[in-house]
């Protein structure tokens, strides 16, 4: 039986097929849209596993056929999904149903198989090379991550996610052009817009004196890309967490409730409860009524659907390596930490939620590299706390005196 | 307003020019609407002009929280009027000039400044709170801009009064908030940027709360800035190309303003700062932040516990064990679960410190309560590790069976607690296999393996070994190419290596020579593009040794008895390893097999000198001893002996003692030894099982 399962191999997709030549095609449109966040420093490359498709790009979608791109994927659209045959090439990436109804078809049990329309869809709208088409399907990007890691465990077919995963994996592997992407750690004794240098060489020092004597540090946020045409298992994280990075690239312009469906995959793929966090570093004693509270939950625990749904939440643990972990925590520091989030309430708890299962997780895990940022970033989610009311340092001093 | 209010409202009143006034009156007719009036007594009350008077007023309708009375008072004024007559009175005297009637008339307009400045500050205020933020926001440029215009060399520091500093220090801090709260981020940015570049004589708790508040823009807004622009950067300078190299940079100078004593301690700096170097994988300069901090700023033990998590993190075990030592000392935490857990964790890694680990890990499993409970079942993991390493270095076989059973029996404690703990489904199995319990080990690492899809090169790897223990050999080939198609081409090393043993095993050596051949051609790929750091640093744990393919290939072209191919291969490996044992093991059975058997008994001593334990030496020298005679019948079975105390499990060493207990004349022990063999051989992994640890 084992021997069968090895032997079976995976079956490319005829659909699929194209990707590496058509990868090329469209590098630039998405990146001209915004700024790419993931700034690269370049470095030196060589051997032959870094040669991207070097095929000299073709001028990406241009201004006059991505209405026509948008109409296609429209009428693609209605034809997969009836109850959206309303939309229009305008309201199609304003439209509130499209979330939620796509959504919901994406979670479905076979959602994620290689004869799935959706998906197909999906990945044709992503390879038109439109920079708003594209973005529409990045929303898409947690819940198709998060079914398909959950699902990896069940042996279904999911060449349907994967060629989507793959799409996004390919677009960035030719924006990278085969470079990682990393920073250099500053160096406090040579100077820099924001302060003066510290050490001051006496005698006549030239401009650079520190530059030469320490090699500033530098730090691989995210390796460089290797292309791939299938998702072999071993690169499995690696391909979700590039796409998680593009996510989180464009993360001002995605939908809340995508954020919100990521935190609650965040949760599922922890596969561990994190409530006894809740109180976390206030060494308060609990009141008598939380306590109250907490024994009621455990009394309904036992018996009713909570119980299940904690079961079912287990099953989704998946692998954490620190390539997965990156981009999950950078997506969870914006949802708890980012402009403007006081508004969004549900967001925030839900990310609070998401991050407590993950230091949990962490913790289970004994892996300091994880635990010491989960820790900071639920510390600090604790002095943005909608009802922390600090004081509005931007506030002028009342008084009951006024003068001029 | 509300007539609780008024309570307080009595108390408010007007001061300018001398002269005092009660405020109640003005408030109760602009509640009654009348503005014009209330300006008409304020003026006559405290002889103000028009400017004066609704200036006030909209002060006392903003700091009643009336807001949109405040901007209807605002309204009536021209306030771009009012800034062109202070822009064109500050020009008329140039700066610089001496006299003390400049100065007196310079503090005059000064005065007029601030009056204007703070009715706009005062209008932008009431705007964002009725959320109209770009208007808002508007308003505080237009601050921002007439006081650049003023001052445009900058903001002289003793010529200011301190009430225009204020409002200007405010001004720049609300506007970057503005335009954030209008959702209008590159304006946010620039504004950020332009509070931090321009002299706009901040104080330092200004400063910092913007440097902050940037920082956090910058690391979780999800918007990248770009890099400053050229015009502000100094010729040699550092400058930040990203939103992380920025943020770090600001979260540096931070710190580094507190230990001057310019700031006060911030403990959110620290976090911040924190999760941007773990981000990058940088604790290692956490660390040195850390240390560089003055002392009581954390608890100790805080501070030691922190520096172990970056240390460990950074892979520093040993400092990390060092501190966690001191943390965990009985005068200072010895029952903190996370630092205990973390500290068996790396003990459980290394033989030596395994027995520390113990102490460790079970002190945490006592501690498992309360709110910690949920880590009873990672405390016991922990136990059964580094049971199961001290087991390693156990100085009898008794002392070793009882520990293999306590760390087999945490471990099974462990997974009724975390069923669903993957790493530990993996430890156990390898647990299982170690001690030969093959159809569990197999049934773990199968479990393994789908609970992670595949996805872990050491879940294919244990599979295949696994099945090779149980002399499967062509369904661990179809395990091994499997993963060899599961794997990218940089971290199929060791999946060659196993490939190519898989075939010595089928007594298929011309096809494990043109593995191992592939395996090199891999390697020398690997080596030459190592150099441009393009490789991940998980590839860099994968990679395989170039020495140990050599090495192999002479093994194996030993064994086909092709001397002159082994050779060869023994030189290359000796090139890449000066002295190493498995080199002279190897150089040992060359020797022996030509029949130059003093060579290969100075091989063999040499190997041992290089090091003590090495089991394949001894049970060589062993061999070769016995066959000096019966008088040295002795000495072979103290080298066998001790090769089996090393490494009890290695069916060679039992297979030699059964050939010298045979010669020797002890049928019945020489049977026993010949039977382990067997046994042993029946569950022989091709290689060794902690190698995949």
């Amino acid at each position: 039986m084992l021997l069968t399962y090895f032997v079976a191999k995976h079956k490319i997709l005829f659909w699929l097929l194209p990707l590496r030549f058509s990868i090329s095609h469209n590098n630039s449109s998405l990146n001209t849209k915004l700024r790419n966040p993931l700034s690269i420093t370049p470095h030196t490359m060589s051997g032959d596993e870094a040669s991207t498709p070097s095929a000299t790009p073709k001028p990406s979608a241009t201004a006059a056929d991505s209405p026509l791109k948008l109409k296609t994927a429209v009428e693609a659209l209605s034809s997969i999904v009836p109850s959206l045959s309303r939309l229009t090439p305008a309201s199609l990436p304003t439209s509130p149903d499209l979330y939620p109804q796509i959504s919901a078809l994406l979670r479905q049990p076979n959602s994620g198989a290689g004869d799935n329309n959706l998906c197909r869809w999906l990945y044709d709208t992503f390879q038109s090379g439109v920079g708003d088409l594209q973005l529409l399907v990045l929303r898409f990007i947690p819940i198709i991550a998060g079914v398909y890691l959950s699902r990896v465990a069940d042996r279904k077919p999911q060449a349907g996610f994967e060629a989507v995963l793959l799409a996004v994996y390919a677009h960035e592997t030719t924006s990278r052009a085969g470079k990682p992407v990393s920073i250099t750690i500053p160096d406090l004794t040579q100077p820099s817009v924001y302060h003066e240098g510290s050490v001051k060489t006496s005698g006549k020092g030239t401009s650079t004196p520190n530059s030469a004597a320490t090699e500033p540090e530098t730090a691989v946020v995210s390796p460089a890309l290797e292309p791939h045409g299938t998702v072999r298992s071993t690169r499995r994280a690696r391909i979700v967490s590039v796409a998680l990075e593009l996510f989180y690239a464009k993360i001002g312009q995605m939908p809340v409730s995508s954020k919100i469906d990521f935190c609650e995959f965040c949760k599922m793929w922890a596969g561990q409860d994190g409530e006894m966090y809740k109180k976390f570093e206030e060494g308060g004693e609990k009141t008598e009524e939380e306590e109250e509270e907490e024994g009621k939950k455990e009394e309904e625990a036992v018996g009713s659907d909570v119980a299940v749904e904690k079961r079912v939440k287990v099953e989704g643990r998946v692998p954490l390596c620190w390539e997965l972990l990156q981009p999950v925590m950078r997506i969870l520091g914006h949802c708890l930490l980012g402009p403007n989030n006081n508004k969004e309430v549900e967001l925030f708890e839900k990310a609070n939620e998401a991050c407590r299962s993950l230091f949990s997780r962490s913790m289970h895990d004994v892996n300091p590299k994880a635990i010491l940022p989960m820790r900071s970033l639920m510390r600090l989610s604790k002095t943005v706390m909608p009802n922390n009311d600090n004081l509005d340092p931007t506030e002028l001093p009342f008084s009951d005196v006024i003068s001029l | 307003m509300g007539s609780t209010e008024h309570g307080r409202v009595s108390v408010r009143e007007f001061q300018a020019n001398g002269s005092r006034m009660a405020a109640s009156e003005v408030e109760a007719k602009l509640d009654q609407g009348n503005i014009q009036e209330a300006e008409d007594s304020l003026r006559e009350g405290l002889s103000l002009n028009f400017e004066e008077a609704r200036a006030l007023l909209g002060k006392l309708e903003y700091q009643r929280g009336n807001v949109e009375g405040a901007l209807r008072v605002f309204d009536g004024i021209d306030l771009q009027a009012a800034i062109q007559r202070l822009q064109s009175s500050f020009s008329e005297k140039p700066p610089g000039k001496k006299g003390r009637a400049h100065t007196e008339s310079a503090s005059g307009s000064q005065h007029a400044a601030s009056l204007v400045l703070e009715a706009i500050y005062l209008k932008a205020k009431s705007l964002q709170k009725l959320e109209k933020f770009t208007e808002a926001a508007n308003n505080c440029k237009r601050i921002l801009d007439s006081v650049e215009k003023i001052f445009y060399q900058g903001i002289p520091n003793i010529q200011v009064d301190n009430k225009l500093q204020e409002i200007v220090s405010h001004a720049v801090e609300l506007l970057p908030e503005l335009w954030k709260q209008a959702g209008c981020y590159d304006e946010a940015i620039s504004a950020y940027r332009r509070a931090l570049f321009s002299q706009w004589n901040l104080d330092n708790d200004y400063c910092a709360r913007i440097q902050k508040s940037f920082v956090m823009f910058l690391l979780y807004s999800g918007v990248e800035a770009s890099p400053p622009s050229l015009a502000v950067q100094i010729e040699g300078s550092y400058v930040p190309k990203n939103n992380l190299e920025e943020a770090i940079l600001l979260l540096m100078v931070l710190l580094r303003k507190f230990s001057l004593g310019k700031m006060k301690w911030d403990p959110s700096v620290m976090e911040h700062l924190t999760f941007a170097l773990s981000i990058c994988s940088q604790t290692s300069t956490l660390a040195k932040q850390i240390e560089e901090l003055m002392p009581g700023v954390y608890h100790r033990i805080d501070c030691w516990n922190s520096l172990a998590f970056c240390y460990s993190g950074a892979g520093q075990n040993d400092c990390a064990l060092s501190l966690l030592r001191k943390s965990l000392h009985k005068h200072e935490r010895p029952n903190d679960i996370t630092s205990l857990v973390l500290a068996a964790r790396i003990c459980s890694s290394d033989p030596h410190l395994a027995a520390e680990g113990v102490i460790y890990a079970q002190r945490a499993v006592n501690n498992a309560r309360d709110q910690n409970e949920h880590l009873k079942g990672v405390a016991l993991r922990m136990l059964g590790l580094c049971l199961g390493k001290q087991s390693k270095v156990a100085s009898s076989d008794s002392e070793r069976s009882r520990l293999h059973s306590k760390a087999l029996e945490s471990l099974v404690a462990a997974i009724k607690l975390e069923p669903n703990n993957s790493d530990l489904i993996f430890e156990l199995a390898v647990h299982y296999a170690q001690h030969r319990n093959l159809s569990a080990a197999l049934r773990s690492a199968r479990h393994f393996f789908n609970q992670t899809g595949g996805s872990m090169l050491k879940s294919w790897r244990l599979l295949a070994l696994i099945l090779s223990a149980q002399q499967r050999f062509s369904e661990a080939e179809v395990v091994t190419d499997a993963a060899l198609d599961q794997t990218a081409r940089w971290e199929q090393g060791p999946l060659l290596r196993l490939k190519a043993k898989l075939k010595i095993s089928q007594s298929r050596p011309m096809d494990a020579i043109e593995t191992y051949r592939y395996l090199l051609a891999l390697v020398q790929a690997q080596n030459k593009s190592f150099g441009s750091s393009q490789i991940s640093s998980k590839v860099l744990d994968d990679k395989i040794n170039e020495f140990d393919i050599w090495h192999g290939l002479a093994n194996l072209y030993a064994s086909l008895s092709r001397w002159k191919d082994a050779e060869i291969c023994l030189q290359k490996a000796r090139e890449l390893k000066k002295y190493s044992a498995a080199v002279m093991h190897t150089q040992g059975v060359l020797f022996e097999g030509r029949g130059q058997n003093d060579e290969a008994f100075l091989a063999t001593i040499n190997g041992l000198l290089l090091e003590a334990n090495h089991v394949p030496c001894k049970i060589l020298m062993g061999g070769m001893i016995q066959r000096l005679g019966p008088k040295f019948f002795c000495a072979a079975r103290s080298a066998l002996s001790d090769a089996l105390r090393i490494e009890p499990t290695n069916r060679m060493a039992w297979h030699c003692l059964g050939l010298l207990n045979k010669q020797d004349g002890r049928i019945s022990e020489a049977a026993d030894c010949f039977q382990a063999a067997s046994m042993l051989e029946e569950s022989d992994p091709i290689e060794s099982f902690s190698s995949i640890l």
